[in-house]
């Protein structure tokens, strides 16, 4: 299935991938557009490109977080094609978009031959490249459901500022009064088979009202429940280092303390 | 004449070329087509060492679309290299493949993708052998032999001593013993190299994307035992070389031997993984580096003990050997120097001259030394420098001749411009600021093979109607702008308007001899020889004149187009006038020159590597911030400080400093080639092979001294490489001052930052808790 | 799109409609023909250039419907129907485009391979955002990758040129 290509294509030409056949599906009018339908939440067609996610009005007013997830990934070229579905059915562990969508409960609707199915977007990823769509299915939308979120954020952490993929990548959707934090979702990208929710790291959030040693101890959990693996761009010490330091900055953003670009606000 | 005073050089004149690159007119070695073209590829190794047990190539030729495919047994046997001391390659293995990447067999066919198809059809089978992928482990009794020539894995071994650098030590103050590791880098051009072989009878063109005409033809020619008037080479525009251009490639045998079997024209090219195997990159060093200071922080001695990893092939890499430790006594002023060198064959793709030509990783490990030494007796970085900056009219230990040197002035110009003193030891916790300092050749005193020949000729035709001149020059444009600077130079010579020159440059068919563009020779020497050109014709204008205006030559001078006396400028005439004059009186009006340096260098064996006929100077300050939780870094600002002598043209100089900066920075922090336990490159594409983006770098700042070098027209130097020479000790100094870490080896990856920091954390707290 | 009778190796070629540079073009390709081929070996427009062709440097830029792409990772097949700006047409009847004009003023080509698909990030930048800010510009030639400049002299090129085209309309 061809959407955008940018993962495709590379895939192909480095002997990854040798389809004999693409089916392309730009022609689908429905997989394209972004709506809010009552009930169902922000409605995103697959084929909504990164940039299309960058520019949307209605994702920067309800959901500024994917929208600045979408802008942290490769570069403008790249996200004038690559889209939405295909950056989810790709299942790369270091994909950006999946942790933002987790953490605000995204799920994703299945059409193929047999009936079309929803399935939260928490269980579609059963490993790298791996997912539970059909040979005969077609991602056709994502629905970020309404929530009660009061803050969200995504941080990348990637060897250079652009054209990089995650090393790191947490995302973190809170509800909180100040400091005080009811409910927490906190996903980790890149640093397991799959975005995985760090649970024991939610659990010491919730309820509690947020100090630095408070974040420290959450983020130390969070670091003991991923699974990185060592490659070329970085080791599996190095990873769940990083998991413990992002989950805190990601913290602090969702919980206003920071500037757009992770510095600490003053006072 | 004051630089203030010249007509044409001096200014930041646009690029001769710069409209037709943002058009996209010009032409690079793969936008070129012939009628009847083939496209050609080369098979490579997937093994770092086998042996070639056979090679079918039949269902390849059968493939329809497939015009010719051939092996070693097509080609001439001969080995060929750069260097004649080390002619250490086949254009197709014969017997064994020494890398992954190493050339096996060609094709020819009607379009890329038969191309493709038809490499995976040759059948080659091998016997696996075992590799060794470290230098270290290649010189241990034993280990594979990489070539049969070369016992022990040793390409080159150098042991110089100059003074007496045990007694310097003895007698110091202060002695460090660090040992660095400098990494594997690769130039990372955006061009990937293409070639286009044809043939007209016995007479063989290439147009290739090369550094070199010159040399391509002499490689070429020999290979084939061919004249070398039978072999042209054309170089067209070229999209960035660095040093990974310079060399006969088996793209040009190959296609050679392909066109004149097809009959046709036939292209041949890499892709960007197979840039990655060919490399010919920046070798990996392993550097121990003893220095003794006196008292006063001033250096006694140097011994510089170093191991190179070659890889399979020597390329430039026994020039590269050479550079590595004759360069390290030109920027500080010192007599006891002892340099050990081996380079080292092991079975990864070859290395050879990238830019700065073996002395960045030399100058790495020398500047954060030096950072090391002012740090352990509480000397300012900045000052130590100062006490031991080499001063003009000078002879380094190993016979360099150091004429002009405004070394000083960089040092202290840098210290201003960058708020040196205001910032060191004031700046923000995880903020640093480093300084460092280097010299550069100005081209090298010697070329690569044993020849006569002078360095640079050049040729000027002024038009008919003397409207306008053409500069003929086989100085190679790479993208730093010799085209342009040299035509500045023409101009000034003649007295005539850039405005109205044309250039042919880099044919060894059109243009008069030039050895081209390597270490950062062109502005002085093809710019020697384009200036006498230039006061030739100058020489017949005012004769000329003279003549028209019944006055004495001695009396007129001519500039910006317009002959005049020199008494009364409002008298006079147009240069035009006169030229065209000068073709109806006494025929053609053209100029010559060619240059040749002296003889340089002492009497010890390599003691021609290094020689130049001038020496840059430049210090670099860099200004960074450290995550301390990550390890990431974030650059601030940059600054380069040059002794270039007299710029020709100062945007362009500055265009180099920029590049050069970018590409230390680059290699400091992220570029690494790295391999699997299989000789595989782990990350052959531009993805992780980590390039900085826009968001990656800061603005840089150049700022050129005054300065002027006798053995330069009007006084040049070069600044091309000098500039990218200090970086990687610079930034290495930058993080030592922002976190107190000493990190050994490049690259500063975040991580390995992070490491130190983490090491200085737990030493830290342990040492509070015994507190 | 339409297909084109079968050849005898049996592989589909499809003759697409492209409108480059303002002229209409109609190309036989295959499924797998890529874009970039296309401009460079099917219509001669060789200014756009192959680097690395997986979509890691941006040299293969050109403006699909105004927008960047890579045009290595788009297949022709896509590209039916639709516009294309390659470098070679930014300038209008030998009157260059104010970036191309600012590349020049402020040197910032010097191997000059990258600078087709800087040119054109760059403009489609200035149509997007007149009034880039230095991070601006920046983050839109992200995906341009050079060896020669440090970007710093395209940077100020592209700001240049932002400048100037802002004073031309008596902003």
């Amino acid at each position: 299935m061809l959407a955008g290509g940018t993962d495709l294509l590379p895939n192909m030409k480095n002997d990854l991938t040798a389809p004999t056949a693409l089916v392309s599906l730009k022609k689908i009018q429905t997989l394209q557009g972004m709506t809010y339908v009552p009930g169902k939440g922000v409605v995103i067609g697959a084929r909504v490109t990164q940039n299309g996610l960058v520019r949307s009005s209605l994702l920067n007013q309800k959901y500024l977080s994917v929208s600045e997830t979408a802008h942290a990934m490769a570069n403008y070229q790249i996200r004038n094609r690559g889209t939405i579905g295909g950056n989810l059915v790709s299942a790369i562990p270091s994909a950006d978009l999946p942790p933002i969508l987790i953490a605000l409960r995204a799920s994703v609707t299945l059409e193929g031959s047999h009936q079309a199915r929803t399935v939260p977007l928490e269980k579609f990823f059963t490993g790298p490249r791996c997912s539970v769509i059909a040979r005969d299915e077609i991602l056709t939308e994502i629905a970020i459901p309404d929530q009660a979120t009061t803050g969200s954020a995504y941080i990348k952490f990637g060897l250079r500022r652009s054209g990089a993929l995650a090393v790191v990548g947490v995302a973190v959707s809170l509800i909180a009064e100040g400091m005080h934090v009811e409910e927490a979702r906190i996903v980790l990208g890149a640093v397991a088979p799959t975005p995985i929710r760090a649970r024991e790291a939610e659990r010491l959030l919730t309820g509690k009202t947020v100090t630095e040693a408070i974040l420290e101890e959450v983020g130390r959990a969070a670091a003991s429940e991923c699974k990185p693996i060592s490659d070329i761009r970085g080791s599996e010490e190095y990873r769940r280092e990083m998991v413990g330091v992002f989950t805190k900055r990601a913290l602090r953003k969702a919980l206003n303390l920071t500037t757009s670009d992770g510095s600490r606000k003053t006072g | 004449m004051k630089q203030e005073e010249h007509a044409v050089i001096g200014r930041s004149v646009p690029k001769i070329d710069g409209r037709v690159k943002v058009t996209g007119e010009a032409l690079y070695a793969g936008d070129l087509r012939f009628p009847n073209m083939l496209f050609g590829k080369i098979l490579t190794s997937p093994y770092a060492h086998a042996r070639i047990l056979s090679i079918d190539t039949s269902e390849a030729k059968k493939l329809p679309g497939v015009k010719a495919v051939i092996t070693h047994k097509n080609v001439p046997r001969k080995k060929y290299g750069i260097s004649p001391a080390r002619y250490d390659e086949n254009i197709f293995c014969i017997d064994k493949v020494r890398f992954v990447g190493d050339e096996v067999a060609a094709v020819a066919a009607i379009d890329e993708e038969t191309v493709y198809k038809a490499l995976e059809l040759i059948k080659v089978e091998y016997e696996v052998l075992p590799a060794v992928f470290d230098p270290v482990e290649a010189l241990v009794p034993g280990a594979p032999l990489v070539q049969e020539e070369y016992p022990g894995n040793i390409n080159t071994e150098i042991h110089h001593s100059f003074g007496n650098v045990e007694k310097a030590l003895s007698r110091a103050f202060h002695v460090r013993k660090d040992t660095f590791i400098g990494h594997r880098t690769t130039h990372a051009m955006l061009e990937p190299h293409v070639s286009i072989a044809l043939w007209a009878g016995d007479r063989l063109t290439l147009h290739t994307s090369t550094q070199k005409p010159h040399y391509i033809q002499y490689y070429v020619a020999r290979m084939f035992d061919m004249p070398m008037g039978n072999v042209r080479v054309v170089k067209p525009f070229l999209g960035g070389g660095f040093g990974g251009k310079e060399a006969a490639m088996g793209l040009d045998f190959a296609g050679a031997v392909l066109a004149r079997m097809t009959g046709r024209p036939v292209k041949m090219f890499y892709d960007r993984q197979e840039m990655f195997l060919y490399n010919r990159g920046r070798h990996r060093q392993i550097m121990e580096l003893t220095t003794g200071v006196d008292r006063d922080g001033k250096i006694l001695g140097v011994h510089a003990n170093f191991i190179m990893d070659g890889g399979a092939y020597t390329a430039n890499g026994i020039a590269t050997a050479y550079y590595s430790g004759a360069l390290l006594t030109l920027a500080y002023d010192f007599r006891n120097y002892k340099f050990d060198m081996i380079r080292v064959y092991t079975n990864l793709p070859a290395c050879g001259a990238q830019r700065g030509h073996g002395t960045p990783h030399p100058r790495y490990a020398l500047e954060s030394q030096l950072d090391r030494i002012a740090r352990d007796m509480n000397i300012d970085p900045a000052e130590l420098r100062l006490r031991n900056a080499r001063k003009p009219n000078a002879m380094t230990p190993n016979d360099l001749q150091v004429n002009s040197c405004e070394l000083k002035a960089c040092i202290e110009t840098a210290q201003k411009a960058s708020g040196w003193k205001e910032k060191k030891g004031r700046l923000p916790r995880g903020r640093g600021i480093g300084m460092a300092a280097s010299g550069y050749i100005s081209g090298a005193g010697y070329p690569i093979y044993r020849t006569n020949l002078p360095h640079s000729s050049a040729l000027i035709k002024v038009n008919d109607d003397g409207s306008a001149a053409t500069l003929y020059t086989g100085a190679a444009d790479i993208g730093q702008g010799s085209d342009t600077v040299l035509c500045q130079m023409a101009a000034e010579a003649m007295g005539f308007r850039y405005e109205n020159m044309s250039v042919v440059s880099a044919d060894t068919e059109r243009t008069p001899h030039d050895f081209g563009a390597y270490s950062s020779r062109q502005t002085l020497m093809s710019g020697t020889a384009v200036k006498r050109a230039g006061e030739m014709i100058k020489k017949q204008i005012l004769e000329t004149a003279g003549q028209m205006m019944e006055v004495d030559p001695a009396e007129l001078e001519c500039r910006d187009a317009m002959v005049f006396l020199k008494r009364d400028p409002t008298v006079g005439q147009p240069f035009a006038k006169v030229a065209r004059e000068h073709f109806v009186r006494k025929g053609l009006l053209v100029g010559h020159g060619s240059y040749s340096p002296p003889k340089l260098g002492g009497r010890f064996k390599g003691a021609a590597v290094g020689t130049s006929p001038a020496y840059s100077f430049a210090t670099q300050v860099i200004e960074l911030e450290v995550d301390e939780e990550t390890g990431e870094i974030t650059l601030k600002r940059a600054w380069d400080v040059h002794d270039s002598g007299t710029v020709i043209n100062p945007a362009l100089a500055e265009g180099q400093v920029h590049g050069g900066l970018y590409m230390g920075i680059g290699e400091a922090i992220w570029e690494e080639v790295r391999f699997d336990e299989k000789g595989r490159i782990l990350n052959p594409n531009l993805a992780e092979y980590r390039l900085p983006t826009t968001l990656d770098v800061p603005m840089f700042d150049s700022l050129i001294v005054k300065s002027s070098d006798p053995a330069g027209p009007w006084g040049v130097k070069e600044i091309g490489e000098g500039s990218s020479v200090p970086t990687e000790g610079c930034v290495s100094n930058a993080i030592l001052d922002a976190t107190g870490v000493l990190i050994d080896s490049l690259p500063f990856t975040y991580e390995k930052v992070w490491r130190a920091l983490e090491k200085k954390r737990i030493v830290e707290s342990s040492m509070k808790s015994c507190e | 799109m339409e297909q084109v009778r079968d050849n005898k190796e049996s592989v589909k070629r499809y003759a697409i409609e492209l409108t480059v540079n303002g002229d209409a073009h109609t190309v036989v390709v295959k499924a797998n023909t890529l874009l970039v081929n296309v401009l460079r070996d099917g219509l001669g427009l060789t200014g756009t250039k192959k680097a690395c062709e997986v979509g890691d440097c941006g040299s293969c830029t050109v403006l699909l419907d105004g927008e960047p792409v890579d045009s290595c990772l788009v297949l022709a097949v896509e590209a039916d129907g639709h516009e294309i700006l390659t470098v070679e047409g930014v300038a209008q009847n030998s009157q260059l485009d104010a970036v191309q004009q600012a590349f020049i003023d402020k040197a910032a080509t010097q191997c000059g391979f990258c600078t087709p698909g800087m040119v054109l990030s760059a403009k489609a930048l200035l149509s997007r955002n007149p009034q880039p800010t230095e991070q601006d510009v920046r983050e839109a030639l992200a995906g341009n990758l050079c060896r020669c400049t440090g970007y710093v002299n395209i940077v100020r090129a592209v700001l240049a040129a932002a400048t100037k085209q802002a004073s031309e309309k008596g902003v």
